[in-house]
């Protein structure tokens, strides 16, 4: 019986590892098709735990390099099964550039479009809001040259 | 006995689990550790998140060019029939990069009948460094013999080759994973300034200069490598266009950024701007030693 148990327990976790990969998998496309007639270039895929109460919340960076004279597009999507709503935010050093929430009017964004006039090194941040625990996809997808 | 078949099960489950991570590969047999087969250098997650995550993407240059209005050449494209030529991981992962950028480009002007050579070409080296599984050649092969597709090829092969990128990243086999970016990085310029070459254009001029930057970047993390002697020639390679790129001017002049929102769509223009300075000379050079440099990487 207890082997029965064993071989019970390692196929749960094999297919929950499975089942969570393909999730992905399709959170990203489900994403990259969300975000309209543009070309795909890059996905950055969260899963962040919640924040401690008072602190900063949890962010995932990435790093990019954006071209001059091209319009990209970041997307962001939860996953259904997340507690929080993800955040996405584009920075050139410490300059805010974008968010797909506005706090001041508290209108989130699927996506924002940046028209890019300077190459260089920008950085990507994810994050749920109120710092709650979650996973999300972000995209970046070439629209067009400036 | 029963201890033993317990240890059994968890080696089998994770077994399963790494080969499987990609999700579709008939390549999920019994692998050797990519940790045994390249032992390359461990980055924390804190480095990890400072790496430049596209440096160069196989389609971005591309997409300009097809914007620009130039039409197709397969002049500017690599021929596959090398592949079989290519015996180490070196040269696999860094002509895997190059094929990614040639199929971005064919597919970017939906040359579905050309695709299949290439995709078969990027599957062999994928396969060569154990990173097949993250190709569904099936899918992508189905997709090129119908040009309604054009939207998922496009997709479904960035994907695949952001996901070869990561899983490299994620097995300590940045390596093959900096090969692979150099490779999309020298095809993407090679075709940029072939296309300048026939049909010149300021911005085409100005992306070739801002791959200064480009270049630096991909610099940084060949160092880590230089140790080994087919980086080392890789990296003198790559110099000869680093001292090019040395007279190219970039300045920024700065601005404050504008936020539009029209009919719910969100967009934000860039104050800043960057400007890209150099001489005709200080181009031709650079189109005349990129043509060099990347016929001399195919052959390495």
């Amino acid at each position: 019986m207890k082997k029965f148990i064993i071989i019970f327990a390692v196929l749960t976790f094999v297919t929950s590892v499975f089942t969570q990969a393909q999730d992905v998998s399709q959170l990203t496309a489900q994403c990259a098709a969300n975000a309209g007639d543009v070309m795909y270039l890059k996905d950055f895929v969260v899963k962040l735990d919640q924040g401690t109460p008072g602190g900063a919340p949890p962010t995932a960076r990435f790093a990019l390099l954006l071209s001059k004279s091209v319009v990209y597009r970041f997307s962001i999507c939860s996953a259904p099964n997340s507690d929080g709503e993800a955040v996405l935010q584009l920075f050139d050093m410490n300059t805010l550039l974008g968010s797909t929430f506005i706090s001041a009017t508290g209108k989130d964004f699927p996506f924002f479009d940046f028209k890019c006039q300077k190459t260089g090194v920008y950085h990507v941040f994810i994050s749920f809001k109120e710092g709650k625990a979650g996973e999300g996809v972000g995209i970046m997808s070439y629209v067009k040259k400036l | 006995m029963p201890k033993v078949f317990v240890y059994f099960m968890i080696i089998l489950a994770f077994v399963a689990v790494s080969c499987k991570s990609g999700g579709q590969g008939k390549d999920a047999g019994l692998e050797i550790p990519d940790s045994v087969l390249n032992a390359g250098v461990e980055i924390s997650e804190e480095v990890m998140q400072d790496i430049v995550q596209n440096i160069s993407s196989p389609v971005e240059m591309a997409a300009m060019i097809k914007d620009l209005g130039v039409p197709f050449s397969n002049k500017y494209i690599s021929t596959t029939e090398r592949v079989g030529d290519l015996a180490t991981s070196f040269q696999q992962s860094l002509n895997l990069g190059i094929y990614a950028a040639d199929l971005g480009y064919l597919n970017m002007y939906n040359k579905t009948s050309a695709v299949v050579d290439y995709l078969t070409a990027i599957k062999t080296l994928a396969d060569a460094i154990k990173v097949g599984q993250f190709f569904d050649f099936t899918t992508l092969k189905r997709l090129a013999t119908n040009s309604k597709n054009l939207d998922s090829l496009m997709y479904i092969s960035v994907h695949s080759f952001n996901q070869m990128d990561k899983y490299l990243h994620s097995n300590n086999r940045t390596n093959l994973s900096a090969l692979m970016v150099t490779g999309v990085w020298i095809e993407g310029l090679y075709l940029g300034t072939q296309v300048y070459k026939a049909i010149p254009n300021k911005e085409l001029a100005d992306r070739i200069g801002e791959q200064k930057l480009t270049l630096e970047q991909l610099m940084l993390i060949l160092d880590k490598y230089q140790q080994d002697k087919q980086y080392t020639k890789l990296l003198g390679e790559l110099q000869l266009l680093k001292d090019l790129f040395k007279s190219v001017d970039i300045t920024v002049k700065p601005g404050e950024p504008q936020m539009i929102e029209v009919d719910g769509m969100l967009s934000i223009v860039q104050g800043d701007v960057s400007i890209i300075e150099m001489s005709p000379e200080i181009l031709g050079n650079i189109i005349a030693t990129t043509e060099q440099v990347r016929n001399r990487l195919i052959s390495f």
